[in-house]
This record gives structure tokens, sequence and C-alpha cells, in this order.
């Protein structure tokens, strides 16, 4: 088993009009065993980025903690929020400090520009970007993830209609994969704020 | 005699004094004058905004309140380029301390390390003192609501009631008289500005002469938050103390 | 070999550790204390390899009591649980402990907590856990009748059942457990 499927789990964003929705499973496991149903794969960085990470737990808790210092940093230092675009320059630049000798994790970063416009980025352990402007996966199911979004994606949806859509996409990915799944939290940034979901999904 | 003595920051003198020291809380006694007030509910800091010259450029940014973490703001009296090396060293210390332990830093923990750097530049190094003293206001869960005052020398001090800057003794002995135990906020609020009025150099004061921030726990999310005052609330509160200069009365 | 468990109940935690040191074929110790007490209120159940454990704990354990002689007060149950990971995640890179942790501890604000910290890093919060051989025996025993604020003496008959699980299946002999239970009055020993 590869060191990216040892503790398993998913992550998947998606955007609509002037939304975002990110979507994680919430298993923790040890290989074959389940530890927990009530990991936290999505992080807040602030009212209008979230970061998603897979991979390797305890990477992806120090990568989060990193992560949360620079920001904190940055915007006491600055007097402002750091831009997704600037959050996702950092995040890469951050996995490719530790190229030979990688953080097990690939992030998954969706947030709202100034303009309210969406913004998606999903990078490998390496930090190798790839910029979408409609859905970005990552994890152990990220194949199956990628071909349930082809299917249910349409472009410009509100924050309902994404929430329905980023869910039924997981859902259906899930439960293809033995190592994720136990449960789904959805997060749905508007201009407006932030709402948080839980899915029930198939425990097992 | 002395002369010898006070070239060199890191050598006592015979009366047993470091006067390096001392020049630099003299220093301090030139600049703006901060008053920091505490109460039960919360922490206030006032301070004096020093307008050198209308070209400057108004920037968003103060001079003299920073944030240190989302739970500890300071005021800062002095030198302002010795003040922004202190305050990023403390915001590193902050950040490091959450990191580790994923807590928000007790704000004495903070305040020692930043008193021992003080500290070490008046002992080794034959490098001049940090010409700044500071207000920090704090909430952690082991104390609650502080206020410490910090000088060039690396001592500090937890206060109820304190001023740093010019007419520092004067607030001083002020808040001596008027400050009572268990004062509401807005009773803080009120003592913090009246001092800072009797202590400013203008007469009459205006939203745009100083600052006021508030450390308070957010009665929503019971989270603690350092608020700073918008001019409204500035006017608002100088109102209700009587303090409100004639000219912005009659144009605003 | 080490089997080690952990459970939270209503304003303590239950910590049983079993008290054999074996290595290959030979048994060295029956009384073994797996247990470490870090401070009045947080227990640091241990399994591992022994001479990692050791080390490491030890250090955790003499941090713990620095930073309480330096500030006055003691820590939060997740600061500690945050303190420790970090420390093997930074060895993880360079030289790693084999250490498998369960700080269970009672908080003044926070209450009963117990952490689930592996050699890797990976730390997590749960209502019961355990560590080693015996996780997969009796993680399911305690999902079936673990309930949350149980009063002593159910946790103490949930402990047992765990216990006599690994007894009966469990290949490796562990005749001995040492049970110890801390709340807001501090630790004390329930032996088995």
């Amino acid at each position: 088993m590869s060191i990216l499927e040892y503790n398993g789990g998913c992550v998947v964003a998606m955007a609509g009009k002037e939304c975002v929705a990110i979507a994680a499973d919430r298993r923790l496991g040890i290989q074959l065993q389940t530890l927990a149903c009530d990991a936290n794969r999505v992080f807040r960085m602030h009212d209008k980025l979230f970061l998603g990470l897979t991979g390797l737990m305890t990477d992806i808790t120090s990568l989060h903690n990193s992560f949360d210092f620079k920001l904190n940093m940055y915007s006491m230092r600055e007097g402002r929020l750091m831009s997704p675009q600037t959050f996702s320059s950092l995040v890469a630049s951050t996995l490719y400090e530790k190229r030979f000798g990688p953080y097990f994790s690939e992030p998954v970063i969706a947030g709202l520009n100034k303009d309210n416009t969406p913004f998606l980025c999903a990078m490998d352990l390496l930090g190798a970007a790839a910029y979408a402007d409609d859905f970005v996966v990552s994890g152990t199911c990220a194949e199956s993830l990628f071909g349930t979004c082809e299917t249910f994606y349409r472009p410009d949806l509100g924050p309902d209609d994404l929430f329905e859509t980023i869910s039924q996409a997981m859902l259906s990915a899930l439960d293809r994969d033995c190592i994720s799944g136990w449960g789904v939290t959805v997060h749905i940034i508007t201009p407006e704020g932030v709402t948080a979901k839980s899915l029930k999904a198939r425990m097992d | 005699m002395s002369r010898r003595y006070d070239s060199r920051t890191t050598i006592f003198s015979p009366e047993g004094r470091l006067y390096q020291v001392e020049y630099a809380m003299e220093a301090i006694g030139h600049a703006g004058s901060c008053v920091g007030v505490f109460s039960n509910e919360g922490v206030v800091l006032a301070v004096e905004k020093k307008v050198t010259s209308k070209l400057l450029e108004v920037s968003d940014q103060s001079e003299k309140m920073y944030v240190i973490d989302k739970h500890i703001s300071c005021a800062v009296a002095g030198i302002t380029a010795d003040a922004n090396i202190l305050i990023n060293q403390a915001r590193l210390a902050a950040q490091r301390y959450r990191y580790q332990y994923q807590e928000p830093i007790p704000v004495e923990y903070l305040l020692q390390q930043v008193c021992d750097t003080k500290q070490g530049y008046t002992q080794f190094g034959g490098l001049r003192p940090f010409g700044v003293s500071f207000l920090f206001a704090g909430w952690d869960r082991h104390y609650g609501f502080q206020l410490y005052q910090s000088d060039p020398s690396g001592n500090y001090g937890g206060w109820k009631a304190t001023a740093i800057g010019s007419n520092s003794n004067a607030a001083q002995s002020i808040m001596k008289s008027d400050y009572k135990e268990g004062l509401s906020l807005k009773e803080a609020h009120e003592l913090a500005i009246k001092v800072l009025s009797k202590t400013m150099d203008s007469t009459t004061l205006a939203a745009d002469k100083l600052e006021v921030t508030t450390m308070l726990k957010n009665k929503e999310t019971n989270e603690v938050q350092v608020h700073r005052l918008r001019e409204k609330e500035l006017e608002s509160l100088l109102t209700t103390s009587g303090l409100l200069s004639a000219q912005t009365e009659t144009s605003g | 070999m080490d089997s080690i468990i952990a459970l939270t109940g209503d304003g303590f935690v239950m910590c049983a550790a079993d008290m054999t040191n074996a290595r290959s074929i030979v048994v060295m110790k029956e009384d073994m204390d797996k247990i470490m007490e870090l401070d009045r209120h947080r227990l640091l159940c241990m399994a591992g390899e022994p001479g990692d454990v050791a080390q490491f704990t030890e250090y955790v354990q003499k941090n713990v009591h620095l930073y309480q002689l330096r500030t006055g007060v003691s820590q939060s149950t997740r600061a500690i649980a945050n303190f420790t990971r970090n420390e093997l995640a930074k060895s993880l890179r360079k030289n790693p402990y084999s250490v498998n942790l369960l700080l269970g501890g009672y908080d003044q604000h926070d209450g009963p907590e117990v952490f689930y910290l592996d050699y890797l890093g990976t730390l997590h919060k749960m209502p019961f856990s355990a560590q080693g051989y015996c996780a997969y025996f009796i993680l399911a025993t305690l999902d079936r009748y673990y309930k949350p604020n149980m009063s002593e003496q159910e946790a103490l008959e949930v402990m047992r059942k765990a216990i006599d699980e690994v007894r009966i299946r469990f290949l490796i002999k562990q005749p001995d457990f040492l049970i110890k239970v801390v709340d807001k009055n501090g630790i004390r020993t329930v032996s088995k």
C-alpha cells in the first residue's frame, strides 16, 4: 500500500456562480482498520478560503498548522487577508521545499476572489498546481471522483444546486472506495458567508 | 565622572544605574501618550495620535496600536522603528507557540519572551537598548483579561490602569484617584479617554486625534476579539464623556 | 505487543495497560507500569519499542513539568497532546521514535479527553481508543458496550470485558493489567 493510501480519504471542490463548495469524507484509518469517523480534512483558512488536504494524516496536520502560522503572520503584517491565488503559491512552494523528502499530502484549495469569482486549485504532493474553473479532486478515490464530477457538473450553479451536485458526486464515488467514506462534510462558501453541512453516507 | 560610564550600555555607573536605559526612558517620555485601563469585561487601550505633518499619507495601519495575535494587542510609545522589530518578534513568538501547542499563547508567557529580548540589549553586545515601552492587553484561559506594561529595561508589571509616553506621571496620578475596582467596560472607556484628554497636548479632543482599541469577548461567539473603535464610535464616546471639541460638534 | 486501552467516562478517564515486558521468547518483567503520570491530571499510556518509549515519554514528562515550573500554570490536555505530536512529527523524518501513545487527561475547562497518537504523529481525539494488537480485538467490543458519560462502575465493567477479550483471543499471554483513573481529584490506581 502506498503512503498516500495509508490513512485514506478524499476531497473534492466545485465552482458555481459566485460560490464554491468543498467536500471531504470523514474516515481516519490505519490501512484497512478504521480508527475514527470524525476526522477533519477541510480547514477554514479565512472566510473566503478553504483548504482540503488528503493523504497521510500526520502530514495533513503538520501542513495545516504551518499554513495557519504563515497566514496569520501575513494578515497581521499586511493588514489584509491573503488572496486564494497567493495562497496557492504559498502552498506550492511549501510543498516543493521538501522536494526530496516530501509531505505525503495532496491539497485542494477552494476560495472566492476579491470580486467573488470562484477560485479552484489542486496540487500533487510536490506542489505541481492545476487550476480549474469547474471542479478539482484529490485522494484515494480521485479517479472515481473525476468520473462522477464530470457527469454531474454543470456551470453556474447556485449555492443550493451546487451543494446537491457536489454531494451526489462525492457519495457515488465514495461508495466505490473501501478506504474512504464514513460520512461527508460539505462547506459552501458564498460572499455572504459559509454554510457547513454533514451528509449521511454508507458507514462502511 | 559619569561621562566615562554612559557611553557604553552594558556598564553600570558608580551609583549603580544603567544610564542608557534611563536615556531610553527619556526618549519615550517625548512620545505620544498611551493609556490602558483594565476591567473584568475587557481591557481598553487608548493612544494619542501625533500628526507631524499634513503632507503625511494617512494609512489604515496604525503606528501605535498593533495586534500581536487574535487575543493580544499592544500600544507603543517610543521609537517606532524599534517597536517594529519587537512587534515582529512578538508575533512570531505567538505563532510559534500556536504551532507547537495549537493553543493561544498565555499573555505573560509572551511578555516574558519580549522582555527577555529587551533585557539582552542591556547586558550583552554593546548595543543600545530598545527605545520603546509597551502596553499589552490580552486574554488567556488561566487569568482572563490582563494589562501589562513593559519598559526598555526589560522589566514588566501587571496593571489595573497605567500610562506610558508623555505626561505619563500626571496620567498615573489621575488614575490612582479615579480608578475603582469592578469597573464596567463602558466606565473603563470613559476613564481612559478622560485621562488621555488631560495629558494630551491639545485641549480639546477630536475623533481623528486618538485611537482606542478594546479587548473583549464577543457576546455571540464567546471568542476574544480586538476591536478598534471606528470614527462614529469614537465620536459618540467623546460626546458622552463631554470631551468632544467644539469644531467637530458644529461640523459633524 | 503492548496492549493499552483508554476510555472517557463521566468526569474521568480510565486507562488500562498490560504489565508484561517481553522480548522475543523471554518474559522479563510481569509488573511493568506502562501508564506514566505526566502531571496531576494527565496519563500517558505507552506502547512500542522499549528504549524509544522510555526516552520519549520521559522527555515529554519533563517538558510538561518545566512548563509548569516556568509559568506556574499547567497546560491543557490538548496542548500537551499537540506538543507531543509535534515532537513525533519533527523526528519522523530524522530519527523516528517507534512509540504509540494514548494520552488521557482531565481538564478543568474541557473535561475528560483521550487522544490517540501514533508513531507517525497522527493525532486524533476520541471517546475511547486502544493501541497495539489488542486494538484488533477490542475496538469492536468497545464499540458495542461503550456509552458516553458512564459511571466509574460501568466503565470498569466495559474495561473488564475488553481485557477478558484480549486474554481469551490474543496469542501472547498477558495475565496482568494495570488500570488507572484520572479525574478532577487526580490520579488513582484501580488494579486488576
